[in-house]
């Protein structure tokens, strides 16, 4: 059985080379898929290298395709199928960091950060009043409750502010009594949260979900974020929101990436920006080498890996 | 015909029975023909039973005491009675008047001592006006405002013979319309800016529910409920209500803040403690019901039911309230699941006794209780003395009636009335005692926090009892709940009497300002 991992070339490949060695040293590293053909049975990859279908036809015997992500939109799954490819993501790697970044964004907002911040350091001012205000008592509206979405609501919980939800997919009442949770519809959600979190999968569905119509929902002055899925709102319409209802927008993710940097998205006030990064944190990288490598080992054991992408 | 068989006819015919005591030698001979009988091992749960029996059916129930020493071992229970608007009639026994000069052992001045607690009192003179006596009692008793009344009864007019009539039976009506006073507080309510209603417990006692409904829906202005009613003033489920005003002038203020007109309708202004604050300074207040005693505003008198369903044709919508949908308790269950704070433990407790009547003597809880059981018609009874050792007489004297009650009882309050377990065992009553064990008086230490700090600290108020070891010794059922309060269904199994701890959440609540 061959190994091989594709890695983007930012990543330094000498030093996963280096811990990959001690542990699976059959395992072969790339940084790019610049090559004609790879006999690997096992191809290991993160969501920068596109795997389309040309792209996956350099591995005919391609059994198992690991992506060490949580996202896979990357992968043309249709062609995995037709070739009977397994694909395995690591949806539980990167949960807890992604939680952990949209409460950043959230508190950002609510204390007034932004503002404060430019008062004493640009400024030389010392303000003895401002807009800072409290999560406790607000109402958090978690679009989707999967695993990120579960984390979020765990770390909400302890702030005391009310948890609303929708998934099409609802949680047995004593997971929703354990977290605190309230499932109402997709139009409730929007009319009554003061904070707005995405953690939806980019699907036919939910591409282009949060567009004008849906923004005019929600209440004028709430927080909007969205860690999931650029593409999962239409950004003009993102925009207009920030201008014309004075939302707050944390993003971490955009429709084209990198982004255009001329986008008006950039010169906003309310819209604080992050690089597609809110999963990214040392810990995470941590655990998403780990789950990966024990995946990979896992499959070479003849064990079923874990974490299988439906298709 | 003989006094003791007067007496035990009157109280047959008048449908005062079963009788509830603890007797003495002084009252032996009034019960020679009396057969249904409810034993409690002391007098005062007798009046806590009789209270609740009474309330629940709205009929009279008879109470038979140990002459002046019974009565004093029931006086916070007939305060309580008083305070509850509830039709007990209270008998007790006295000494053989034939001499009283001699103020002979078990004898003295009952109907000094009971003092303003009853509204009716005698003592008879003589076995031929048993009858009628015991009628004007029972009359008495359910004339708004109603109340308990008390007889006292020498022995030696049990032992006389006179002629006996029967006594005619009792009808009361309380169909009393008062068209000035609708006229009138709908014009109030029509030429005020924002209006708001406050409901009490004569919505549950002439089950106005609907009629209130109707006229908070017409006016689309938040109601509210009473401070500290007794019983239910409103279905609580109702996207109209408003909650509780507290028993606080400055909390009532603050909850009304915006209104200009306040009107009660079948309730009261309970206050405590004291607070500086006027209490509704520069507003219009009115107050109409039947048995209520407003200290302040204007007083109409009318039965609820008739005069709601009056107003409603009268008054023009006033607001747009609607109660927003409660997202925020889920959060404080999953927060205080682990520590088994209140709302936790009573949102468990509503998904499996919805449809039993609370009886609720949880003191430092009952905000909690209240705020996640609810209202509904008679579902609903707390005392309104703020008596420890009510609740569980009064849940076993309903459960009499009604199979599915529940007392929450906090268990520094269970241990006032702990004896009832015997009585429950008795005649098998199929009360279930939840006993909510936080460790000592909360009510007392979150009062010392607000008005006498230290005082919380004293070692007095705490203590650590065996509830469950104690029902076990009287042969009841016990057992203590577990995290996951999955012992809830074991209490509600069955029509035998159980009781289960909780130890809940020991955090000292702010209750007070």
């Amino acid at each position: 059985m061959k190994f091989i991992t594709v890695l983007p070339e930012f990543i330094p490949s000498s030093t996963i080379r280096d811990t990959v060695n001690q542990i699976m040293p059959e395992m072969e590293i790339v940084n790019s898929l610049d090559f004609e053909k790879s006999d690997a049975d096992v191809l290991v990859a993160t969501t920068f290298t596109k795997l389309d279908r040309e792209q996956l036809k350099k591995f005919p015997n391609l059994k198992y395709l690991q992506i060490a992500s949580t996202g896979y939109d990357n992968v043309d799954l249709a062609y995995a199928k037709e070739k009977g490819v397994i694909v395995c993501n690591v949806p539980i790697a990167n949960k807890q960091s992604v939680a952990e970044h949209v409460i950043a964004f959230i508190l950002i907002f609510l204390k007034d950060m932004i503002f404060l911040n430019s008062e004493l350091k640009e400024r030389k001012n010392w303000p003895l009043l401002t807009g800072s205000r409290d999560l406790e008592g607000k109402t958090v509206g978690i679009l989707g409750m999967g695993m990120i979405g579960i984390q979020l609501a765990k770390r909400l919980i302890a702030f005391g502010p009310s948890l609303l939800y929708y998934d099409v997919r609802r949680l047995k009442p004593e997971e929703e009594e354990e977290l605190g949770l309230n499932h109402v519809s997709f139009d409730e959600l929007l009319s009554s949260s003061d904070i707005i979190s995405i953690h939806m999968p980019l699907t036919p569905i939910t591409r282009g979900l949060f567009n004008e119509e849906t923004f005019s929902k929600m209440k004028d002055g709430a927080i909007f974020i969205n860690t999931s899925r650029g593409e999962i709102v239409v950004e003009s319409a993102l925009i207009n929101a920030v201008k014309k209802k004075a939302i707050k927008a944390g993003i971490d993710v955009y429709e084209k990436e990198p982004p255009d940097f001329n986008s008006e998205l950039f010169k906003l006030d309310n819209v604080i920006c992050s690089p597609h990064i809110a999963g990214v944190t040392a810990e995470s990288q941590q655990r998403l080498l780990t789950e990966t490598i024990s995946n990979v080992l896992r499959y070479a054991q003849g064990i079923d890996p874990l974490y299988r992408v439906e298709l | 015909m003989r006094g003791h068989e007067a007496f035990a006819d009157s109280v047959r015919k008048l449908d005062l029975l079963p009788v509830f005591g603890n007797p003495g030698t002084t009252e032996l001979t009034s019960l020679k023909e009396i057969g249904d009988y409810v034993l409690t091992h002391f007098d005062g749960l007798s009046v806590g039973m009789a209270d609740g029996i009474s309330q629940y059916s709205f009929s009279p129930h008879l109470v038979n005491l140990h002459t002046i020493l019974g009565l004093g071992n029931s006086m916070a229970y007939i305060y309580s009675a008083k305070m509850n608007h509830s039709p007990v009639i209270i008998t007790a026994g006295q000494q053989d008047m034939r001499h009283m000069m001699m103020e002979p052992l078990l004898s003295g001045d009952l109907l000094g001592f009971i003092g303003n607690n009853v509204k009716f009192k005698y003592e008879l003179h003589s076995a031929s006006e048993i009858s009628a006596v015991l009628r004007r009692a029972k009359v008495e008793a359910m004339t708004p405002p109603i109340g308990p009344v008390m007889i006292s009864i020498p022995m030696n007019v049990m032992d006389e013979d006179s002629p006996y009539k029967s006594p005619e039976p009792v009808k009361m009506n309380y169909d009393i319309s008062n068209k000035e006073a609708v006229s009138a507080v709908a014009n109030l309510i029509n030429e005020s800016k924002n209006p708001a209603i406050v409901f009490g417990w004569e919505i549950d006692l002439f089950n106005a529910f609907e009629e209130a409904e109707k006229v908070s829906e017409k006016l689309g202005c938040a109601v509210f409920a009473e401070p500290l009613s007794q019983r239910s003033p409103f279905n609580s489920s109702h996207r109209m209500f408003g909650g509780n005003l507290m028993p606080g002038t400055t909390l009532i203020n603050l909850k009304l803040l915006q209104n200009d007109l306040v009107v009660f309708i079948g309730g009261d202004v309970t206050v405590y403690p004291y607070l500086p604050s006027p209490l509704l300074e520069g507003k219009k207040v009115v107050f109409v019901g039947l048995n209520i005693d407003p200290k302040i505003g204007d007083f109409y008198i009318a039965n609820v039911k008739l005069f709601l369903r009056e107003l409603v044709d009268k008054v023009t919508r006033k607001c747009n309230f609607s109660r927003p949908a409660d997202f925020q308790t889920a959060t404080k269950i999953a927060n205080e699941r682990e520590r088994m704070g209140i709302t936790y433990v009573m949102s468990k407790v509503k998904k499996l006794f919805d449809d039993h009547v609370i009886v609720d003597e949880a003191i430092s809880s009952s905000t909690t209780l209240r705020d996640i059981l609810g209202y509904s018609p008679r579902k609903y009874f707390f005392s309104k003395s703020g008596q420890l050792g009510w609740g569980s007489p009064a849940a076993a004297g309903i459960s009499m009636k009604e199979e599915k009650v529940l007392a929450i009882v906090g268990e520094g309050s269970f241990m006032y009335s702990l004896q009832i377990l015997w009585t429950v065992k008795r005649y098998n009553l199929p009360v279930k005692f939840l006993i909510l064990r936080n460790g000592g008086y909360s009510i007392l230490k979150s009062y010392s926090i607000s008005y006498s700090p230290g005082v919380e600290r004293k070692d007095y108020l705490s203590f650590d009892l065996p509830t469950e070891k104690f029902a076990e010794s009287f042969g009841i059922e016990s057992m203590v709940a577990g995290k996951d309060l999955e012992e809830l269904k074991w209490l509600k199994d069955g029509n035998s009497p159980r009781l289960l701890v909780v130890d809940v959440d020991r955090t000292i609540p702010k209750l007070f300002l």
